[in-house]
């Protein structure tokens, strides 16, 4: 993976480049945990901010890794904090997993087993696969007596791991075999965040977590279908055919929504609003450059107000 | 920093049943450790002020990798002429001496006759679950005479790394592991936080909900942990990211290992690399193939490394120890590996010899004692 190489530190938003910034680009991608909200605690000045560009004619789509709900579950989130935003504008990492199985023929007779929320399992079902596990086992408890036996399905030809506040060992245990065990079984990673704003006061840690779990255990690495992987690209791409240079990600996070932007081509803008300070940023073991930062989203609402 | 390395997967290559067809992702998808240097990712050993870095700490930092990898290993014919050559053995334990709680045939018989020839018996093992104390016991109901200041579990480890380094009794440890780990804090003195108690801890991620952690804790100790829980990952994923200096260790960092005889089960390596996950740090690991226990053990005994051959059942554990430390090395097929991942061409860990099992000594030696 790579920055573009550019050696240009990135520009505070002004009034000029923001202007420039939407005669260029007719799309904006918006990452949702510490963009949007943070946990299930709007950030302030969000709906003005994105209303506004609506009205300005600019297509909004949300692109989060945050696994835990599906894209419906998403759209449910936005419209009970008052913002119209319908299904198809959104793109989570549990769209992603279950899109990744349909394009490279996952046969449907095997099954998923899924280290990770609901909205995995629910975009799994809708595209026609079988997924085990999930927060259900989150319940289950692990005997270590000498005469059982911890049994898992042999069918199961896919594990995906996503965020998982319910991990536990059983899980740990059961992802394990399977990618060990079961011939051909592939390893899938929704996202590899270390941590995420899961609520208003502090980080926790994100996927990153879970799926470092399972490398741990299986010594393997797996395919990363979430943010920075552009494999969402495609599927935005065909749904609304938009040239990626005509878009602006908007994210909080260097190394995913950052990084996304830039392997695709678009412009990228980073928010200080959730887990990225302005020392992270500005850090020489930084290299990845955004092209412009702000504080938060709605300063372009108060930038054009003004 | 980091202390050991992983052998290639040594469970087959899995066929890709269906392949992808989407040609970024191979390029771009993201690999384990971020292109993004986390501006806290400090090197421990710098962690205390008065701290000043020894010997035993100085060779824990380096990569360690196999030294003399192509040679392949020979199976082990003249049981003899090994004993013989070496005045210390060091066995590892499951899948050695035992698989799960049942003892490997022949064991008892092995050992007496190695004390018999006037062998030092030395047992190393990652498994943190126990104390030596424990570990004691539990050679005692196998009826294996075995002392326990002649076992060294990376339980004991992690508390004697810290009595290396000075750690301020003051300080707390949090603890993401199993009794053992308690136990050996303990009588080294040390206050601690977490074990398995933590496992009952909920948390809820609703608005206004905050985590505390205590500031007092320099030290995260992670290993093995079957009660692993969120809970656990986020006070030490807190404490490491947060609390200025803090340390985080790692017992070992075990794929997978034998609890129980008939299966293999997720081992240390998956909570340390929860952790390695959420905080973007390398741990320092106490545990094979670290050689921190065998230096520990070779000043503890005044014993030189060539005089001893380490006996174990896991490539990148045991026999990678074994080689750091410049010891004699035998692999049993008692355990984990087996004769074909051994000889797979992925494999670039070979040790010395190559046997079934320990009590192949009583059978190859020939004569009786």
């Amino acid at each position: 993976m790579g920055d573009d190489g550019s050696t240009a530190a990135c520009q505070p938003l002004s009034l000029s480049n923001l202007h420039s910034l939407l005669d260029s680009v007719d799309c904006f991608l918006f990452d949702c945990d510490g963009v949007i909200w943070k946990g299930d605690t709007l950030i302030d000045g969000v709906p003005q901010t994105l209303e506004m560009l609506r009205s300005k004619g600019k297509k909004l789509i949300f692109v989060t890794n945050n696994s835990s709900k599906s894209r419906r579950q998403n759209a449910q989130k936005f419209q009970s904090l008052g913002i119209p935003v319908t299904e198809e504008e959104i793109f989570s990492s549990s769209f992603a997993a279950a899109m990744y199985l349909k394009v490279n023929e996952f046969p449907p007779e095997k099954k998923v087993y899924v280290i990770g929320g609901e909205g995995i399992l629910e975009e799994l079902k809708l595209a026609g696969f079988t997924g085990l596990g999930g927060p259900e086992d989150g319940k289950k408890t692990v005997q270590l007596k000498a005469n059982t036996l911890f049994e898992h399905d042999k069918s199961v030809g896919a594990v995906v791991v996503g965020i998982d506040p319910n991990i536990n060992y059983y899980k740990l245990q059961y992802g394990t075999l399977c990618i060990r065990e079961n011939p051909g079984c592939v390893f899938i990673a929704t996202n590899r965040d270390a941590t995420g704003n899961m609520t208003d006061l502090q980080e926790w840690p994100g996927a990153g977590c879970m799926v470092a779990a399972i490398c741990g255990s299986t010594q393997k690495e797996p395919v990363v279908v979430g943010k920075p992987s552009t494999f969402l690209m495609e599927f935005l791409q065909k749904q609304y055919n938009i040239p990626t240079a005509k878009m602006c990600m908007v994210g909080d996070r260097l190394d995913t929504d950052i990084l996304f932007g830039q392997n695709a081509g678009c412009k990228t803008l980073l928010v200080l609003s959730g887990v990225t300070s302005k020392s992270t940023l500005q850090d020489p073991l930084n290299h990845i450059q955004p092209d412009i930062y702000t504080n938060q989203i709605s300063d372009i609402f108060d930038l054009l107000n003004s | 920093m980091l202390v050991s390395t992983r052998a290639p997967a040594v469970s087959a290559a899995a066929p890709q049943r269906f392949l992808p067809n989407f040609n970024s992702i191979s390029s771009l998808s993201f690999s384990s450790s971020s292109s993004f240097i986390n501006e806290k990712k400090i090197k421990t050993t710098v962690g205390w002020s008065n701290y000043s870095s020894t010997r035993m700490d100085k060779k824990m930092n380096l990569l360690v990798t196999s030294a003399t990898a192509s040679v392949a290993a020979q199976p082990l014919e003249n049981a003899d002429a090994l004993i013989d050559s070496v005045e210390t053995f060091i066995f590892d334990c499951d899948g050695v001496i035992w698989k799960g709680d049942s003892l490997i045939e022949g064991v008892p018989e092995t050992l007496e006759l190695l004390r018999s020839k006037g062998k030092r018996l030395v047992f190393v093992t990652n498994n943190s679950t126990k104390s030596r104390k424990q570990y004691g016991k539990k050679f005692e109901t196998l009826g294996l005479d075995v002392n326990e200041e002649e076992i060294f579990a990376s339980s004991f480890a992690a508390a004697a790394y810290l009595q290396s380094i000075n750690f301020p009794k003051d300080k707390k440890i949090y603890v993401i592991g199993e009794e053992g780990i308690l136990i050996e804090l303990e009588l080294a003195g040390y206050s601690y936080l977490g074990g398995p108690e933590d496992g009952g801890k909920k948390i809820e991620l609703k608005p206004g909900f905050l985590m505390e952690h205590d500031k007092d804790v320099g030290a995260v100790v992670v290993g093995f942990d079957r009660y692993f829980n969120y809970y656990k990952v986020q006070y030490g994923t807190l404490c490491v990211r947060e609390n200025p200096g803090c340390l985080f260790l790692a017992t070992n960092r075990d794929a997978v290992t034998h609890l129980t005889d008939a299966q293999e089960w997720a081992g240390g390596g998956s909570m340390v690399g929860a952790l390695v996950g959420s905080t973007q740090r390398e741990p320092v690991v106490v545990g094979k193939p670290s050689t921190f226990m065998m230096d520990y053990l070779a000043n503890k005994f005044g014993i030189t490394k060539s005089q001893i051959c380490m006996v174990g059942d896991r490539l990148d554990t045991d026999i990678l120890f074994g080689q750091n430390g410049g010891c004699k090395t035998l692999l049993v097929l008692s355990g984990v590996t087996s004769l074909s991942m051994l000889q797979n061409p992925n494999n670039s860990i070979q040790p010395d010899f190559y046997t079934s099992k320990i009590s192949d000594f009583l059978s190859l030696k020939g004569a009786i004692v």
